[in-house]
């Protein structure tokens, strides 16, 4: 395995994780409704939606033509 | 003590006890709760300056992007390293957001090893951010406008993570002074909602250069 | 506690309008840095008066290098400098600050029954980026200003002398400076107006104020960024702008005119809020259409963010997108001819009471609206490829912005002048003095237009002997409103020796910010008052309660002056 094969599978694992506490942490949020806490609500699901982009970097779904070193 | 604003009748301003004290902080929290989005806001808009400036200096030579510098083709960014350090940076936010949870629970053991977690994590990505600097050939922050666009607002984005890791130690010295109560932590919130954004910052960045 | 009669609307944040930090004692914390908001704002007037003299001196330079068709005075060189510095120190270090930072801290907070701003020191170092930047500005003379004009044009301004670099330090300052103020504003009038005063009970100068802000915190961000690419590209060399290496100059078009579109709107909208102070005073009548008077300022700030690209139909931009930017652009003007509309039905049937302020705000209709109307031509793509670069440009903007924004101005500081020293100023040399500069500036101006139409390009040092009359004929009247501005200053001087005592409210004002003695005490009002309705109901008994504290009024300190305000 090379470097870039193990920065993906870290990556992938993490990804998944993250995501996982993400939306954990994003229900808990849910039911407040502070400006605070709105603004959490946008923040935390944006960050999931990176831990999609990182996923779907890590099967060279994007970019288009596979990236990557 | 614990009066809560919102059930809380106009009568009750006549007393000056903690009453009082409790509305005042909530309210005063409430301002400088706004005033500080109102400033993420206006960093975002300079983020998303620069964003237009990528974008607008990308089309002007489409479709050879990255760009034909002297004659040959710069590589593209190192994606699967990248994908690495996001996932570090993203993970630094989730762990804030338990950090702050944890200390509303007044779980303060909690609360500091997640802070730490957040603070290595952070001190991670921007050595991550080094590592991809020395790799990334694409001639340097001067050399062309890919080099231009990509160390101008990444190296932006770095100097406001490391500004927030600064942010998130001095919080966390607070914490161990005593600064905060499990109701008055309105510095842990706004260090927060700053990590954050930064993080959501990174999802836009990290698309915008190496998945695009 | 604010007093609160039955029945009465109470804003849910009444326990912080009534703390105050307590009054300082020593002379520096008192009117070096302090952090009351009049204070402030009357700091924010001197320093901005100073500028004006000096960006003001800079116009008269001109002006006589124009006297001549060969130049009379100056080198090519030096003359590109003089203009460039005369237009950067106006925009950002006069009537921005003087709108913003100098009205809007006076007068906004007591208009809405507060005490002070939401962030009194961010106020403080607000307040003192300014001056700091401005002497950034105009040091930029000493190592050679800048001298692309104000906007700066990359790549002129790429191969600028070393003060560009100056000049990008100091407008990226004013520029942190204004985004705290808007953002401090706009916390203020959101979170802090006293009991009862719904927005739509809110003043027309606060609502101003009010869709000044985003302007204030959003457009000036963009501006930085480009500043600083700007500043980048000059020392470090790194390509944004330069298109022999691969940037582009209208790059640098569409991120300054992304701001400064929106920057000429945050240049009238408090102007405007002026205007609609002291129309209805001194017509004594209610404000005409309050309601769309207050939205269409709000409108205006919006619509702002989407027509910068009427300043480059003819630098190559993508041809379909001129269209949109026309047609958008024209739409603005009917929300600005909504406000002309209301202002002029508000004089109409009044008792006109022919005061100095109220003669500024007519003239400011006049002129304005003269501007408006220019401004509507050069939005029309083919008019505008004939006057872009010429002297009509020049004309339409001096015509907004003088005959609009320093216009208001002059009204405002009229107006309030009483409030903020407790002195009159002389009533007849006011009105000498509306009447040389609405003479001067209209003989100055309009000729350009002419000039334009003829075909005279903006921001050369010298030209065609054809057009001399008309130019020696400007500069001739540009001395006229010279000769204004030195008797405006004379005026004031006068007042604050000679002035009669005003007191609390000279022009039968109905606004809060009348209702307490002049100069205003430290912390305002004495008591909160309640607001029960929109203020411009003249002949109806005033809509506030709880103003026994009102001037006069003997009442023990405010209460909980030194309250202690937890900060975490
Ligand atoms: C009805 C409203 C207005 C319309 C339709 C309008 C339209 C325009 C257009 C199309 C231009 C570009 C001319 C060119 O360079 O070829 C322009 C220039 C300008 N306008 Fe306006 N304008 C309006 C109101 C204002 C106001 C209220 C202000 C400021 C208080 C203002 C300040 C300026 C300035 C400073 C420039 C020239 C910038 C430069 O090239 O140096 N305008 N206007
Ligand atoms: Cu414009």
């Amino acid at each position: 395995m090379d470097l870039a094969t193990i920065e993906k599978v870290v990556a992938f694992v993490g990804a998944l994780i993250v995501f996982a506490f993400a939306l954990v942490g994003l229900r808990g949020e849910w039911p407040k409704n502070g400006l605070d806490d709105n603004v959490t609500k946008v923040l935390l699901g944006l960050m999931a939606f990176g831990c999609v982009l990182v996923v779907l970097a890590c099967f060279g779904v994007l970019p288009h033509g596979g990236g990557g070193a | 003590m614990a009066v809560s604003v919102a059930t809380h009748g106009h009568d009750a301003h006549d007393d000056h006890g903690g009453h009082d004290d409790d509305i005042i902080y909530q309210e005063t929290r409430d301002m400088r709760l706004m005033g500080f989005v109102l400033f993420l806001v206006s960093d975002v808009v300079l983020f998303s300056s620069y964003i237009f400036a990528y974008i607008y200096l990308r089309n002007s030579i489409q479709p050879n992007w990255p760009p034909i510098v002297d004659g040959h083709q710069l590589p593209r960014l190192d994606t699967a390293f990248a994908a690495f350090n996001s996932v570090v940076l993203f993970g630094s936010g989730v762990t804030m957001h338990y950090a702050l949870e944890s200390w509303k629970h007044a779980n303060k053991g909690r609360f500091n090893l997640f802070m730490w977690l957040t603070i290595f994590l952070g001190l991670d990505f921007l050595g991550g951010q080094g590592y991809e600097y020395a790799h990334a050939q694409i001639g340097g922050w001067s050399g062309n406008i890919f080099g231009a666009s990509f160390f101008t607002l990444t190296g932006m984005h770095g100097i406001h993570v490391f500004l927030g890791v600064c942010f998130l130690f001095a919080l966390w010295l607070q914490t161990q002074r005593g600064v905060y109560t499990e109701h008055r932590f309105f510095g842990l919130t706004a260090g927060t909602l700053y990590w954050h954004f930064v993080d959501v910052i990174w999802v836009v960045l990290f698309f915008l250069f190496y998945l695009w | 506690m604010a007093t609160v009669a039955p029945g009465v609307p109470t804003g849910p944040y009444h326990a912080v309008l009534d703390h105050i930090h307590p009054e300082p004692t020593s002379f520096i914390r008192k009117y070096v840095f302090s952090i009351d908001a009049k204070v402030i704002g009357i700091q924010y007037m001197i320093t901005g008066g100073i500028f004006f003299v000096i960006a003001g001196l800079l116009a008269e330079i001109i002006r006589t290098q124009l006297l001549s068709p060969h130049g009379a005075i100056l080198s090519a060189a030096t003359y590109n400098s003089v203009y460039s510095m005369h237009g950067s120190a106006m925009v950002w270090f006069v009537v921005i600050p003087l709108l913003t930072g100098a009205f809007g801290n006076f007068v906004m907070p007591m208009q809405i029954g507060a005490r002070d701003v939401a962030f009194p020191w961010l106020n403080l170092v607000a307040f003192w980026i300014f001056p700091v930047a401005g002497v950034i500005l105009f040091s930029s003379f000493l190592v050679g200003a800048p001298d692309a004009g104000w906007t700066e044009y990359p790549p002129i301004s790429l191969q600028g002398p070393p003060g560009t670099n100056l000049w990008c330090i100091a407008v990226f300052l004013i520029g942190i400076s204004s985004t705290m103020t808007g953002i401090n504003f706009l916390v203020t009038i959101y979170k802090m107006r006293a009991p009862g005063m719904t927005f739509t009970r809110m003043p027309l100068f606060v609502w101003a104020q009010f869709a000044t802000t985003p302007l204030l915190f959003i457009a000036t961000t963009a501006l930085g960024a480009a500043l600083a690419a700007l500043f980048i590209e000059r020392v470090f060399g790194v390509p944004f702008y330069d298109p022999k290496r691969g940037g582009s100059p209208v790059l640098w078009q569409h991120m300054f005119w992304f701001y400064s579109h929106p920057a000429v709107y945050i240049m009238i909208i408090p102007g405007f809020g002026i205007i609609s102070e002291v129309l209805p005073t001194f017509a004594r009548k209610p404000i005409f259409g309050y309601k769309m008077i207050a939205f269409s300022s709000v409108a205006i700030s919006l619509l702002s963010f989407s027509v910068w690209a009427h300043h480059m139909f003819t630098s190559g931009m993508v041809p379909w997108l001129q269209l949109p930017f026309m047609i958008i652009t024209m739409v603005i003007a009917i929300p600005t001819g909504v406000k002309i509309f209301s202002w002029m039905a508000t004089l109409w049937g009044g008792s006109i009471n022919w005061k100095t302020p109220l003669l500024y705000a007519t003239g400011f209709l006049i002129t304005f609206t003269y501007g408006g109307l220019t401004g509507f031509f050069l939005a029309a793509v083919p008019l505008d490829y004939h006057e872009h670069g010429t002297y009509f440009v020049v004309a339409h903007f001096h015509y907004v912005l003088y005959g609009g924004s320093i216009m208001s101005l002059f009204a405002g500081i009229y107006y309030w002048w009483p409030k903020m020293t407790g002195r009159m100023y002389n009533e007849k040399l006011g009105q000498l003095q509306f009447w040389l500069t609405f003479i001067g500036f209209n003989a100055t101006f309009t000729p350009m237009h002419w000039l334009g139409l003829l075909g005279m390009p903006r921001r050369v040092a010298t030209y065609d002997p054809q057009f001399q009359f008309w130019n020696q004929f400007a500069s001739i009247s540009s001395y006229v409103m010279a000769l204004g501005t030195v008797l405006f200053f004379y005026i004031l001087f006068d007042s604050i020796r000679n002035g009669k005592k005003s007191g609390p409210n000279p022009w039968g004002a109905r606004t809060l910010e009348w209702m307490v003695s002049s100069p205003p005490p430290y912390y305002n009002f004495k008591k909160i008052p309640a607001v029960l309705a929109a203020p411009y109901d003249f002949g109806n008994p005033l809509p506030y309660l709880g103003l026994e504290a009102a001037p006069g009024a003997t009442e023990a300190t405010p209460t909980s002056a030194s309250h202690p305000v937890p900060t975490y």
